[in-house]
């Protein structure tokens, strides 16, 4: 018995110390230091979404708009579908103000997983100290303050359709991307391993 | 500020609150169900273009409500003894979140339409004319809806004693227009409309 726990305490240790690797990916050479996410570059565009937030088995419905403001900061306003602003943020890489919260959302650990997840979704550069590929793929990885993102790029149109952040060991958020150019993502989808919380944007256009 | 410098609105007389007042609720008492097309602009100081969606509004008197947006997604809201049941896309809900809002929306909504906004304890309201409308402007009295409505503003065509438009303007100075068009007054509506 007690060997039998050992075996299993030994074995989950090794699982859940298993380093966080892209399944079938090879490391390749560093051909570049820098990766561009372009889905939210262009400060012309305004970046108007239906969004759907799935939380812990509730759903929230509303619309999603994003614009480029200046070099380094982006404006993200969610409403309701009848219009009323739930929030209204400004954000870059370092910098984050809050302009207005509804009182219902205004929870630290509501804003800080909001806060992170539209900084990832709308950051331009990202340093990159590995390059990986698989078959699809040419995955760039970028060290995040104390996690990891790997930029999924399709080989056949050079397109970003995934963004995965790990910690050392596991996969925490994954976003998904579909797009008929490299400037713009139709359908969005954020998805998040350690809570359950899901958001889905897609284009509206007038 | 003196908004009517803008805007070429005139403060209404006394008299005329009176009579206006009587008019439409007055008339509010005729209406059994109102059917009518609506047009929504959300504007942003910050986007080059007001995001617009549309859709259908049904009312059935007493309490029955289905606010549907069409275009350009499918959304639709359907308010019915005290409860919201939603369909977005296809997928359905009821919603208990955040029923306080869609509460006092139910509310402005039914309360415009059928004429019983004046008596309003939330709000303090103020009227006014122009050329081809008389506009009420509501200003909340209370600390809870002043964090996110700074004020609504309530177009009444000349000749028509229900609501054309409503100008819903946040703390923020961004507002949401919405035009009514099409309007059909006691047109027949089927129940089945307020099922989501």
């Amino acid at each position: 018995m007690i060997r039998f726990l050992q075996i299993s305490l030994l074995s989950f240790f090794l699982i859940s110390c298993k380093s966080y690797q892209v399944e079938n990916a090879v490391a390749k050479e560093l051909s570049t230091t820098e990766y561009k996410n372009l889905y939210f570059s262009d400060s012309k565009t305004d970046y108007v979404y239906k969004a759907t937030i799935e939380v812990y088995g509730n759903q929230l419905s509303g619309i999603f708009i994003a614009k480029r403001i200046s070099d380094t900061t982006h404006r993200v306003v969610f409403t309701t579908d009848f219009g009323n602003t739930l929030l209204d943020f400004e954000l870059s890489e370092n910098d984050f103000k809050v302009n207005y919260i509804q009182e219902d959302l205004n929870r630290k650990i509501i804003v800080n997983t909001l806060r992170d997840d539209f900084r990832l979704l709308l950051r331009i550069d990202h340093p990159v100290q590995e390059i990986f590929e698989n078959d699809e793929s040419i995955i760039y990885k970028s060290a995040d303050k104390k996690w990891f993102n790997y930029f999924f790029e399709s080989k056949t149109d050079k397109r970003l359709t995934k963004i995965i952040t790990a910690s050392k060991s596991k996969e925490k958020i994954i976003l998904g991307f579909e797009s008929k150019s490299t400037i713009f993502a139709q359908n969005i989808t954020i998805q998040h391993k350690n809570i359950k919380l899901k958001i889905t944007l897609n284009q509206i256009t007038n | 500020m003196n908004l009517t410098v803008f805007s070429q609105e005139q403060k209404m007389a006394a008299s005329e609150i009176t009579s206006f007042k009587a008019t439409v609720e007055k008339e509010a008492k005729n209406i059994k169900s109102l059917k009518t097309d609506f047009v929504q602009y959300k504007h942003l100081d910050f986007l080059s273009k007001d995001i617009e969606t549309s859709g259908k509004m049904y009312f059935k008197q007493p309490n029955l409500l289905n606010w549907q947006y069409t275009k350009p997604y499918q959304y639709s809201i359907v308010f019915k003894n005290n409860k919201v049941y939603i369909n977005d896309q296809g997928k359905k809900s009821k919603v208990d979140a955040n029923s306080k809002m869609f509460e006092k929306i139910n509310k402005m909504i039914v309360g415009s339409v059928s004429g019983n906004m004046f008596d309003d304890k939330e709000f303090t309201i103020a009227y006014f004319k122009s050329k081809d409308a008389y506009i009420v402007k509501l200003t909340p009295k209370t600390a809870t809806i002043k964090k996110y409505i700074n004020q609504i503003d309530l177009h009444f065509p000349m000749r028509d004693t229900t609501v054309s438009e409503v100008k819903l303007t946040e703390p923020s100075g961004d507002f949401t227009r919405i035009i009514f068009k099409n309007k059909q007054l006691n047109a027949k509506i089927d129940d089945s409309i307020f099922t989501n």
